[in-house]
């Protein structure tokens, strides 16, 4: 297995300066995450089995074909009971190679799937944060920033209110007139995360936001970042960043393969990481 | 866990919330349901020439093929005053169940990336495919209405003209629209749970289709089956198709003003939506995870 690109080995000045060790002090928990399992349903494809071994016999090839055409059900689990507590004013940082789990792990934080056994508990309303909210395209950007804030569970008034700010953030100007089918993709990434930056939430969850549109955006969104930390209650960063997390946060998880292989002090964490992606990587050569 | 959790009053999340709170989330973003629904209504008519004209002209030149084919070419209509208007009103109204059932149906699926970014109570989604129906429906009607009345100048169909029972219609819309989206909410979980039903959703639809007397009146065809007709003009469709008839239509024979059906159809709408609206919420922690 192969995975070179997983770990930026850069040191960003920019994720560096600005960024003090979190030193606010631990509160009550904010949030505990009770051995969660998440399994998805996906349909149409079968998983292919171990290629070692004996060849299938020719009856059960013929049975396993049928299976991928017809009723062709596979069980993903890509979370595999994880279990932690986190306490008000920490940020965490979540690290792990593609297809470890992490997504999964914060959409469930987040509310948006559902366990398929364990619990999870929050205060007040957890948000996630990301460059992946919907918009739709035949529609100008004025009125996705509208259903957008809505969606986030702010009120029309609200929305009308922050319109300005959130438009002038994202930098796109007078484009927020035009149907956002006529952006380019990185002035949508841009709007998409100029709305979910405009409402601040007790649970604060980034998936790879930081890595959104050019340098000077990069910078722009990591300082509204930084103001939505110091009002969060709880962050969570989900970054291929290593410089990025140990230079925001004070306590990392490392998740491979659904289940959580590490939990402690970023810098420990991220040694380690980094140590196993050297070794995946020099076995694979 | 547990333990820790309660002491420090958190809430558990991806559970099914009580029906009462379920609710009232839901009415706190009736802002969102509203916007999300016109959105989508606008976007249709989005990428052409003409934009939200079309809005007016789809459902024209859709009336005018009923015109063309049922009025003029073939009669299905005995036993009614005026077969163009009967079908048109018949038809555009059968549309707004049709969309609002088969594009419920999808209401979880078509918005999965909404649903795995953002956490609101699902039930926004089907309201706001039908509030969509609703909304594409508007135009809709007054072009019903102004077709219905221009056939009555056709000498061979009864005179359909404007009486204070057209204000009866918004009433007749506004029920039909509670049933829809009680219809659209069971739909939605079924099809969510075992996506295979969609594919029979079409069906069903078809069999109600000419279950219902959209193109032809069912107590002048039944004569002879008192109870089957019985039957098939007090189900649900059926009288959502007659009070909108009543109101717009001017006839004695197959759309008399009767009150009777106005009640069946009110109980119909609370039914369904009542029905339709717990059977969505018990699946509300299965959304998302497929």
């Amino acid at each position: 297995m192969s995975i070179p690109e997983e770990i930026d080995f850069e040191v960003d000045a920019d994720d560096l300066s600005p960024l003090a060790a979190d030193a606010r002090p631990l509160g009550a928990p904010s949030l505990v995450v009770d051995d969660l399992y998440i399994t998805y349903r996906v349909f149409g494809g079968k998983r292919v089995g171990a290629g070692v071994g004996a060849p299938p016999s020719l009856l059960k090839r013929l049975l396993g074909r049928g299976r991928t055409h017809v009723g062709g059900v596979t069980s993903v689990e890509a979370v595999k009971g994880i279990s932690f507590v986190a306490r008000h004013g920490e940020s965490i940082g979540i690290v792990g190679i593609n297809g470890s789990g992490k997504s999964t792990l914060m959409r469930a934080i987040a509310g948006l799937i559902p366990p398929t056994q364990g619990a999870v508990y929050v205060s007040g309303d957890p948000s996630l944060l990301g460059v992946n909210a919907v918009l739709m395209g035949s529609l100008t950007g004025e009125r996705n920033v509208m259903i957008g804030g809505l969606a986030l569970g702010l009120s029309p008034e609200e929305v009308r209110e922050k319109f300005d700010d959130i438009v002038e953030f994202s930098g796109i100007g007078d484009a927020v007139y035009l149907p956002m089918s006529a952006y380019s993709s990185g002035m949508g990434a841009r709007l998409r995360f100029a709305i979910s930056a405009a409402a601040v939430p007790d649970v604060l969850m980034i998936d790879e936001a930081l890595a959104t549109g050019d340098a000077a955006f990069r910078k722009k969104s990591k300082d509204r970042i930084d103001a939505i930390r110091d009002q969060a209650a709880t962050v969570f960063l989900v970054s291929h960043s290593l410089a990025t997390i140990e230079s925001i946060c004070s306590r990392t998880l490392w998740i491979h393969q659904g289940k959580l292989v590490m939990d402690g002090p970023a810098a420990e964490v991220c040694a380690a990481y980094k140590a196993f992606v050297k070794a995946q990587d020099g076995a694979s050569r | 866990m547990r333990a820790v959790a309660q002491a420090s009053g958190l809430r558990q999340m991806g559970v099914r919330p009580p029906l009462t709170d379920y609710v009232r989330s839901l009415w706190a973003r009736r802002a969102f349901i509203r916007t999300l629904g016109q959105a989508k209504a606008y976007a249709r008519n989005q990428g052409s020439y003409l934009g939200q004209l079309w809005s007016i002209l789809n459902p024209l030149l859709n009336s005018l093929v009923y015109v063309f084919i049922f009025g003029l070419l073939i009669k299905t209509t005995r036993g009614t005053e005026n077969g163009i208007a009967f079908i048109v009103t018949g038809v555009f109204l059968y549309r707004f169940f049709d969309s609002s059932v088969s594009t419920g149906a999808n209401s979880l699926k078509s918005n999965m990336s909404l649903v795995r970014s953002v956490h609101f109570p699902r039930a926004v989604l089907p309201i706001s495919t039908t509030i969509t129906e609703l909304t594409t429906l508007g135009p809709a009607l007054v072009v019903m209405v102004l077709i219905s009345w221009a056939s009555g100048f056709i000498p061979s169909q009864g005179e359909v003209p404007f009486t204070w029972r057209l204000l009866l219609l918004p009433v007749a819309v506004a029920l039909m629209w509670v049933f829809n989206t009680g219809c659209a909410f069971m739909v939605a979980r079924w099809v969510a749970i075992t996506p295979d039903l969609g594919n029979v959703i079409p069906f069903a639809l078809r069999f109600v289709f000419y279950a219902s007397g959209v193109l032809f009146s069912v107590d002048h065809y039944l004569k002879d089956h008192e109870a089957l007709a019985g039957v098939l003009s007090y189900q649900p469709i059926a009288a959502f198709l007659d009070i909108g008839r009543q109101a717009v239509l001017n006839d004695p024979v197959a759309a008399p003003l009767d009150l009777t059906m106005w009640f069946v159809a009110l109980g119909w709408a609370i039914l369904f939506l009542v029905v339709g609206f717990w059977i969505f919420w018990r699946g509300e922690e299965r959304y998302g995870r497929d």
